[in-house]
Protein backbone atom coordinates (compact mmCIF):
# COMPACT_ATOMS: atom_id res chain seq x y z
CA UNK A 1 0.00 0.00 0.00
CA UNK A 2 3.11 2.50 0.97
CA UNK A 3 4.56 1.52 -2.06
CA UNK A 4 1.36 2.95 -4.06
CA UNK A 5 1.38 5.75 -1.98
CA UNK A 6 4.53 6.71 -2.68
CA UNK A 7 4.75 6.59 -6.28
CA UNK A 8 1.19 8.49 -6.31
CA UNK A 9 3.04 11.05 -4.33
CA UNK A 10 6.08 11.30 -7.01
CA UNK A 11 3.47 11.56 -9.66
CA UNK A 12 1.95 14.23 -8.50
CA UNK A 13 4.88 16.37 -7.60
CA UNK A 14 6.16 15.76 -10.95
CA UNK A 15 3.16 17.17 -12.18
CA UNK A 16 3.62 20.14 -9.92
CA UNK A 17 7.32 20.51 -11.68
CA UNK A 18 5.55 20.63 -14.76
CA UNK A 19 3.19 23.50 -13.49
CA UNK A 20 5.64 25.52 -12.00
CA UNK A 21 7.65 25.38 -14.87
CA UNK A 22 4.98 26.72 -16.81
CA UNK A 23 3.95 29.84 -14.99
CA UNK A 24 7.95 30.38 -14.84
CA UNK A 25 7.81 30.33 -18.43
CA UNK A 26 4.76 32.82 -18.69
CA UNK A 27 6.85 35.07 -16.39
CA UNK A 28 9.79 34.86 -17.94
CA UNK A 29 8.55 35.81 -20.98
CA UNK A 30 8.14 39.14 -22.31
CA UNK A 31 5.81 39.72 -25.29
CA UNK A 32 7.62 42.20 -27.95
CA UNK A 33 4.86 44.09 -29.52
CA UNK A 34 5.33 44.80 -33.40
CA UNK A 35 4.35 47.80 -34.69
CA UNK A 36 1.24 47.64 -37.30
CA UNK A 37 0.96 50.33 -39.93
CA UNK A 38 0.51 51.67 -43.31
CA UNK A 39 4.22 51.23 -45.32
CA UNK A 40 5.00 53.79 -47.99
CA UNK A 41 7.76 53.62 -50.45
CA UNK A 42 9.30 54.73 -53.75
CA UNK A 43 11.74 52.08 -56.23
CA UNK A 44 15.19 53.50 -56.35
CA UNK A 45 16.24 51.42 -59.22
CA UNK A 46 13.72 53.03 -61.66
CA UNK A 47 14.57 56.04 -60.80
CA UNK A 48 18.34 55.38 -61.26
CA UNK A 49 17.79 53.69 -64.51
CA UNK A 50 15.82 56.56 -65.71
CA UNK A 51 18.65 58.87 -65.03
CA UNK A 52 21.46 56.64 -66.93
CA UNK A 53 19.51 55.30 -69.59
CA UNK A 54 17.84 57.71 -71.84
CA UNK A 55 14.98 54.99 -73.45
CA UNK A 56 13.50 54.74 -70.18
CA UNK A 57 11.90 56.28 -67.74
CA UNK A 58 9.32 55.62 -64.86
CA UNK A 59 8.57 55.40 -61.07
CA UNK A 60 7.01 53.04 -59.29
CA UNK A 61 4.96 53.83 -55.71
CA UNK A 62 5.02 50.82 -53.20
CA UNK A 63 2.69 50.59 -50.46
CA UNK A 64 2.14 47.40 -47.62
CA UNK A 65 -0.23 47.40 -44.91
CA UNK A 66 0.41 44.61 -42.06
CA UNK A 67 -2.48 42.43 -41.10
CA UNK A 68 -0.96 39.86 -38.96
CA UNK A 69 2.20 39.38 -37.36
CA UNK A 70 3.88 38.07 -40.47
CA UNK A 71 1.31 39.04 -43.38
CA UNK A 72 0.93 42.19 -45.30
CA UNK A 73 -1.39 43.02 -47.68
CA UNK A 74 1.14 44.95 -50.68
CA UNK A 75 0.98 46.76 -54.01
CA UNK A 76 3.05 48.89 -56.32
CA UNK A 77 1.65 51.33 -58.62
CA UNK A 78 3.75 52.84 -61.23
CA UNK A 79 4.49 54.53 -64.63
CA UNK A 80 6.97 53.68 -67.72
CA UNK A 81 8.42 54.83 -70.66
CA UNK A 82 10.52 53.22 -72.46
CA UNK A 83 12.19 52.73 -76.15
CA UNK A 84 12.99 48.96 -76.91
CA UNK A 85 15.65 48.96 -79.71
CA UNK A 86 15.86 45.55 -81.32
CA UNK A 87 17.78 44.72 -84.56
CA UNK A 88 15.86 45.58 -87.47
CA UNK A 89 13.39 47.51 -85.83
CA UNK A 90 12.10 49.87 -82.19
CA UNK A 91 9.45 50.90 -80.80
CA UNK A 92 8.18 52.71 -77.70
CA UNK A 93 5.68 51.47 -74.56
CA UNK A 94 4.15 53.81 -72.58
CA UNK A 95 1.85 53.02 -69.34
CA UNK A 96 1.21 52.46 -66.22
CA UNK A 97 0.22 49.86 -64.03
CA UNK A 98 -1.36 48.51 -60.82
CA UNK A 99 -0.40 45.48 -58.53
CA UNK A 100 -2.11 43.87 -55.23
CA UNK A 101 -1.65 40.80 -53.36
CA UNK A 102 0.06 39.50 -50.03
CA UNK A 103 3.46 39.49 -48.26
CA UNK A 104 4.13 36.62 -46.04
CA UNK A 105 7.58 37.14 -43.78
CA UNK A 106 9.18 33.74 -43.04
CA UNK A 107 12.45 35.34 -40.91
CA UNK A 108 12.22 34.50 -37.55
CA UNK A 109 13.04 38.68 -35.29
CA UNK A 110 15.07 38.60 -32.18
CA UNK A 111 13.35 40.97 -29.84
CA UNK A 112 12.20 44.08 -31.23
CA UNK A 113 13.34 43.32 -34.56
CA UNK A 114 11.49 43.63 -38.03
CA UNK A 115 13.28 42.74 -40.54
CA UNK A 116 11.38 40.12 -43.85
CA UNK A 117 12.23 37.54 -45.89
CA UNK A 118 9.04 37.30 -47.89
CA UNK A 119 7.23 35.60 -50.41
CA UNK A 120 3.97 36.76 -51.72
CA UNK A 121 2.06 36.89 -55.09
CA UNK A 122 0.22 39.72 -56.84
CA UNK A 123 -2.35 39.75 -59.08
CA UNK A 124 -1.21 42.63 -62.14
CA UNK A 125 -3.15 45.07 -64.11
CA UNK A 126 -1.48 47.47 -66.98
CA UNK A 127 -3.01 49.93 -69.52
CA UNK A 128 -0.82 51.08 -72.37
CA UNK A 129 0.20 51.95 -75.90
CA UNK A 130 2.94 50.59 -77.70
CA UNK A 131 4.36 52.72 -81.14
CA UNK A 132 6.14 51.01 -83.33
CA UNK A 133 8.93 54.13 -84.59
CA UNK A 134 10.46 52.43 -87.79
CA UNK A 135 11.65 48.75 -89.13
CA UNK A 136 13.69 47.43 -92.12
CA UNK A 137 12.34 44.34 -93.50
CA UNK A 138 14.12 41.31 -93.05
CA UNK A 139 14.94 39.66 -96.01
CA UNK A 140 17.35 36.20 -96.81
CA UNK A 141 20.64 37.90 -97.38
CA UNK A 142 20.18 40.88 -95.20
CA UNK A 143 22.30 40.04 -92.44
CA UNK A 144 21.94 43.18 -89.89
CA UNK A 145 25.58 42.88 -88.89
CA UNK A 146 26.95 43.85 -92.86
CA UNK A 147 28.45 40.06 -92.88
CA UNK A 148 26.64 39.09 -96.21
CA UNK A 149 25.45 42.38 -98.16
CA UNK A 150 21.80 42.22 -99.28
CA UNK A 151 21.28 41.87 -103.37
CA UNK A 152 18.64 44.70 -102.52
CA UNK A 153 19.00 46.82 -99.83
CA UNK A 154 16.20 45.74 -97.51
CA UNK A 155 13.43 48.34 -96.66
CA UNK A 156 13.02 50.50 -94.11
CA UNK A 157 9.83 51.70 -92.98
CA UNK A 158 9.15 55.67 -90.74
CA UNK A 159 6.24 53.74 -89.33
CA UNK A 160 5.37 55.84 -86.37
CA UNK A 161 2.45 53.14 -85.46
CA UNK A 162 0.50 53.75 -82.26
CA UNK A 163 -1.23 51.32 -80.94
CA UNK A 164 -3.21 52.66 -77.99
CA UNK A 165 -5.44 51.24 -75.12
CA UNK A 166 -4.05 48.04 -74.87
CA UNK A 167 -4.24 46.58 -71.44
CA UNK A 168 -2.38 43.51 -69.84
CA UNK A 169 -3.35 41.23 -66.64
CA UNK A 170 -1.13 38.73 -65.07
CA UNK A 171 0.24 37.08 -62.34
CA UNK A 172 3.20 36.89 -60.16
CA UNK A 173 5.27 35.27 -57.37
CA UNK A 174 7.59 37.68 -55.29
CA UNK A 175 10.82 36.76 -53.32
CA UNK A 176 11.94 39.59 -51.09
CA UNK A 177 13.45 41.15 -48.25
CA UNK A 178 13.31 44.32 -45.91
CA UNK A 179 15.30 45.45 -43.56
CA UNK A 180 14.46 48.21 -41.02
CA UNK A 181 17.27 50.24 -40.98
CA UNK A 182 16.34 53.18 -38.85
CA UNK A 183 13.08 53.55 -36.64
CA UNK A 184 10.26 52.79 -39.62
CA UNK A 185 12.79 53.28 -42.09
CA UNK A 186 13.06 50.10 -44.28
CA UNK A 187 15.43 49.40 -47.46
CA UNK A 188 13.92 46.33 -49.68
CA UNK A 189 14.60 44.85 -52.66
CA UNK A 190 12.31 42.01 -54.43
CA UNK A 191 12.31 40.22 -57.64
CA UNK A 192 8.74 39.35 -59.40
CA UNK A 193 7.94 36.52 -61.79
CA UNK A 194 5.45 36.83 -63.42
CA UNK A 195 3.43 35.11 -66.01
CA UNK A 196 0.70 36.53 -68.53
CA UNK A 197 -2.76 35.37 -67.98
CA UNK A 198 -4.22 38.14 -71.17
CA UNK A 199 -3.35 40.97 -72.89
CA UNK A 200 -4.58 42.50 -76.11
CA UNK A 201 -2.47 42.49 -78.94
CA UNK A 202 -1.79 45.07 -81.28
CA UNK A 203 -2.71 44.21 -84.52
CA UNK A 204 0.20 42.68 -86.73
CA UNK A 205 2.82 43.55 -84.19
CA UNK A 206 3.49 42.02 -80.46
CA UNK A 207 3.41 43.03 -76.88
CA UNK A 208 7.20 42.61 -76.30
CA UNK A 209 7.45 44.76 -73.45
CA UNK A 210 4.75 45.61 -71.12
CA UNK A 211 5.12 48.22 -68.31
CA UNK A 212 5.36 46.73 -64.32
CA UNK A 213 6.23 43.33 -66.52
CA UNK A 214 8.97 44.28 -68.12
CA UNK A 215 10.22 42.19 -71.19
CA UNK A 216 7.95 39.67 -72.02
CA UNK A 217 9.72 36.00 -73.05
CA UNK A 218 7.97 33.56 -75.78
CA UNK A 219 6.52 31.54 -72.64
CA UNK A 220 4.19 34.77 -71.83
CA UNK A 221 6.83 34.76 -68.52
CA UNK A 222 8.79 38.22 -67.52
CA UNK A 223 11.49 38.88 -64.71
CA UNK A 224 11.58 42.44 -62.46
CA UNK A 225 12.62 43.83 -59.82
CA UNK A 226 12.26 46.59 -57.53
CA UNK A 227 14.97 47.87 -54.60
CA UNK A 228 12.67 50.56 -52.43
CA UNK A 229 13.27 52.96 -49.76
CA UNK A 230 10.09 53.06 -47.60
CA UNK A 231 8.70 54.56 -44.30
CA UNK A 232 6.51 53.02 -41.65
CA UNK A 233 3.57 55.65 -40.28
CA UNK A 234 3.15 53.65 -37.28
CA UNK A 235 -0.69 53.49 -36.27
CA UNK A 236 -1.19 50.85 -33.28
CA UNK A 237 1.00 47.78 -31.93
CA UNK A 238 0.15 44.45 -30.70
CA UNK B 1 18.79 25.92 -44.77
CA UNK B 2 14.86 27.48 -45.34
CA UNK B 3 17.20 30.76 -46.56
CA UNK B 4 19.35 28.04 -48.98
CA UNK B 5 16.52 26.18 -50.51
CA UNK B 6 14.98 30.21 -51.32
CA UNK B 7 17.86 31.15 -53.02
CA UNK B 8 18.18 28.04 -55.03
CA UNK B 9 14.39 28.93 -55.80
CA UNK B 10 15.22 31.62 -56.77
CA UNK B 11 18.17 30.68 -59.02
CA UNK B 12 15.86 28.51 -60.85
CA UNK B 13 13.41 30.32 -61.54
CA UNK B 14 15.76 32.74 -63.28
CA UNK B 15 17.29 29.89 -65.42
CA UNK B 16 13.52 29.38 -66.36
CA UNK B 17 13.12 32.99 -67.32
CA UNK B 18 16.82 32.91 -69.64
CA UNK B 19 15.17 31.95 -73.41
CA UNK B 20 16.94 31.74 -76.30
CA UNK B 21 14.97 33.67 -78.31
CA UNK B 22 17.66 35.97 -80.43
CA UNK B 23 17.93 33.94 -83.50
CA UNK B 24 15.66 34.37 -86.13
CA UNK B 25 14.45 31.12 -87.35
CA UNK B 26 11.06 31.26 -88.99
CA UNK B 27 10.73 31.92 -92.25
CA UNK B 28 11.01 35.48 -93.27
CA UNK B 29 10.61 37.40 -96.67
CA UNK B 30 10.55 34.94 -99.56
CA UNK B 31 12.11 34.59 -102.47
CA UNK B 32 10.45 34.19 -106.16
CA UNK B 33 10.68 30.47 -106.91
CA UNK B 34 11.51 30.11 -110.87
CA UNK B 35 11.00 26.30 -112.42
CA UNK B 36 12.54 25.45 -115.63
CA UNK B 37 10.38 23.13 -117.48
CA UNK B 38 10.63 21.57 -121.11
CA UNK B 39 8.80 23.33 -123.47
CA UNK B 40 8.01 20.38 -125.34
CA UNK B 41 7.51 18.57 -122.11
CA UNK B 42 5.59 20.47 -119.99
CA UNK B 43 5.59 18.69 -117.04
CA UNK B 44 9.34 17.81 -117.01
CA UNK B 45 11.77 19.81 -115.62
CA UNK B 46 14.65 21.01 -118.16
CA UNK B 47 18.08 22.59 -116.38
CA UNK B 48 19.29 25.37 -118.07
CA UNK B 49 23.51 27.11 -118.06
CA UNK B 50 22.28 30.38 -116.63
CA UNK B 51 23.47 33.54 -116.19
CA UNK B 52 21.36 35.88 -114.08
CA UNK B 53 21.11 39.25 -112.92
CA UNK B 54 19.00 42.52 -111.78
CA UNK B 55 18.78 45.05 -114.08
CA UNK B 56 21.99 47.78 -112.75
CA UNK B 57 23.23 45.16 -110.19
CA UNK B 58 25.49 42.48 -110.74
CA UNK B 59 25.06 38.75 -111.75
CA UNK B 60 23.81 36.91 -108.76
CA UNK B 61 23.82 33.39 -110.65
CA UNK B 62 26.60 32.55 -112.52
CA UNK B 63 27.20 29.75 -114.46
CA UNK B 64 24.74 27.44 -112.55
CA UNK B 65 23.31 24.65 -113.69
CA UNK B 66 19.60 24.21 -111.78
CA UNK B 67 16.19 23.03 -112.77
CA UNK B 68 15.09 25.98 -110.08
CA UNK B 69 16.20 29.11 -108.67
CA UNK B 70 15.23 31.33 -106.00
CA UNK B 71 15.53 35.39 -107.10
CA UNK B 72 14.99 37.78 -104.09
CA UNK B 73 12.52 40.69 -105.05
CA UNK B 74 13.26 44.32 -104.70
CA UNK B 75 11.03 45.49 -100.93
CA UNK B 76 11.89 48.82 -101.96
CA UNK B 77 10.43 48.79 -105.42
CA UNK B 78 6.90 47.32 -107.23
CA UNK B 79 9.00 46.06 -109.44
CA UNK B 80 12.07 44.16 -109.77
CA UNK B 81 13.50 43.44 -113.11
CA UNK B 82 15.83 40.17 -114.53
CA UNK B 83 18.01 39.46 -116.89
CA UNK B 84 18.57 35.69 -117.87
CA UNK B 85 21.45 34.83 -120.04
CA UNK B 86 21.13 31.19 -121.40
CA UNK B 87 24.41 30.90 -124.24
CA UNK B 88 24.75 34.37 -125.10
CA UNK B 89 21.63 34.77 -125.41
CA UNK B 90 19.56 37.62 -122.89
CA UNK B 91 15.46 37.47 -122.15
CA UNK B 92 14.21 40.04 -119.39
CA UNK B 93 11.43 39.47 -117.65
CA UNK B 94 9.95 42.47 -115.64
CA UNK B 95 8.22 40.87 -112.17
CA UNK B 96 5.70 43.78 -110.98
CA UNK B 97 3.59 43.02 -107.44
CA UNK B 98 2.19 44.62 -104.21
CA UNK B 99 4.11 44.23 -100.72
CA UNK B 100 2.68 43.76 -97.41
CA UNK B 101 4.33 43.65 -94.38
CA UNK B 102 4.13 41.38 -91.75
CA UNK B 103 5.52 40.97 -88.20
CA UNK B 104 7.16 37.36 -87.71
CA UNK B 105 8.50 37.52 -84.47
CA UNK B 106 10.67 39.33 -81.71
CA UNK B 107 13.97 38.10 -83.31
CA UNK B 108 13.07 38.37 -87.09
CA UNK B 109 10.98 41.30 -86.74
CA UNK B 110 9.16 42.08 -90.39
CA UNK B 111 9.08 40.34 -93.70
CA UNK B 112 7.33 41.32 -96.79
CA UNK B 113 5.02 39.10 -98.34
CA UNK B 114 4.66 39.52 -102.52
CA UNK B 115 0.91 39.78 -103.62
CA UNK B 116 -0.59 39.77 -107.30
CA UNK B 117 2.53 39.07 -109.21
CA UNK B 118 2.34 39.93 -113.01
CA UNK B 119 5.21 39.48 -115.12
CA UNK B 120 6.29 41.23 -118.58
CA UNK B 121 9.03 39.47 -121.14
CA UNK B 122 11.04 41.04 -123.85
CA UNK B 123 13.24 39.52 -126.46
CA UNK B 124 11.75 36.18 -126.09
CA UNK B 125 15.16 34.67 -127.03
CA UNK B 126 15.97 30.97 -125.60
CA UNK B 127 12.70 30.98 -123.69
CA UNK B 128 9.24 29.57 -125.26
CA UNK B 129 6.97 30.92 -122.85
CA UNK B 130 5.85 31.81 -119.36
CA UNK B 131 3.47 30.96 -116.65
CA UNK B 132 2.32 32.35 -113.37
CA UNK B 133 2.06 29.44 -111.40
CA UNK B 134 1.02 30.99 -107.89
CA UNK B 135 0.61 35.00 -107.66
CA UNK B 136 0.77 34.93 -104.22
CA UNK B 137 4.71 34.80 -102.82
CA UNK B 138 4.40 33.90 -99.24
CA UNK B 139 6.71 31.12 -98.63
CA UNK B 140 9.39 28.79 -100.73
CA UNK B 141 7.50 25.90 -100.96
CA UNK B 142 6.19 26.20 -104.05
CA UNK B 143 7.06 26.79 -107.63
CA UNK B 144 5.67 30.60 -108.43
CA UNK B 145 6.76 31.07 -112.20
CA UNK B 146 7.44 28.13 -114.66
CA UNK B 147 9.68 28.82 -117.86
CA UNK B 148 9.66 26.93 -120.58
CA UNK B 149 12.24 26.49 -122.95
Amino acid sequence: MSKYFISLCMALLSLTAVAQKEVMAKKDSVHYKKKYGLRLGADLSKLIIGATDKNFSGYELVADYRIQKNLYLAGEIGFVEKKSEEDNYNFTTKGSYITVGFNKNTFKNWLEMDNEIYYGARYGFSAFSQKLNNYTVYQEGTDVDGLKSAYFPPRTMDSNQTYSNLTAHWVSFVLGLKVETLSNLFLGASVNFSKLIGASEPNNFKNLYLPGFNKVYVTNSGVSFNYTLSYRIPLFKK
Amino acid sequence: MKKNRLVFLLLLTLLGACENDDFCTEETTPRLIIGFYDAENPEEFKTAPLFIWAAQKDTIYQGVNVDSISLPLNTNSRETIYKFSHSQEVDQINFSYDSEDIFVSESCGFKVIFKNLTLESFTNTWIESIDINNALIENEKQVHVKIFH
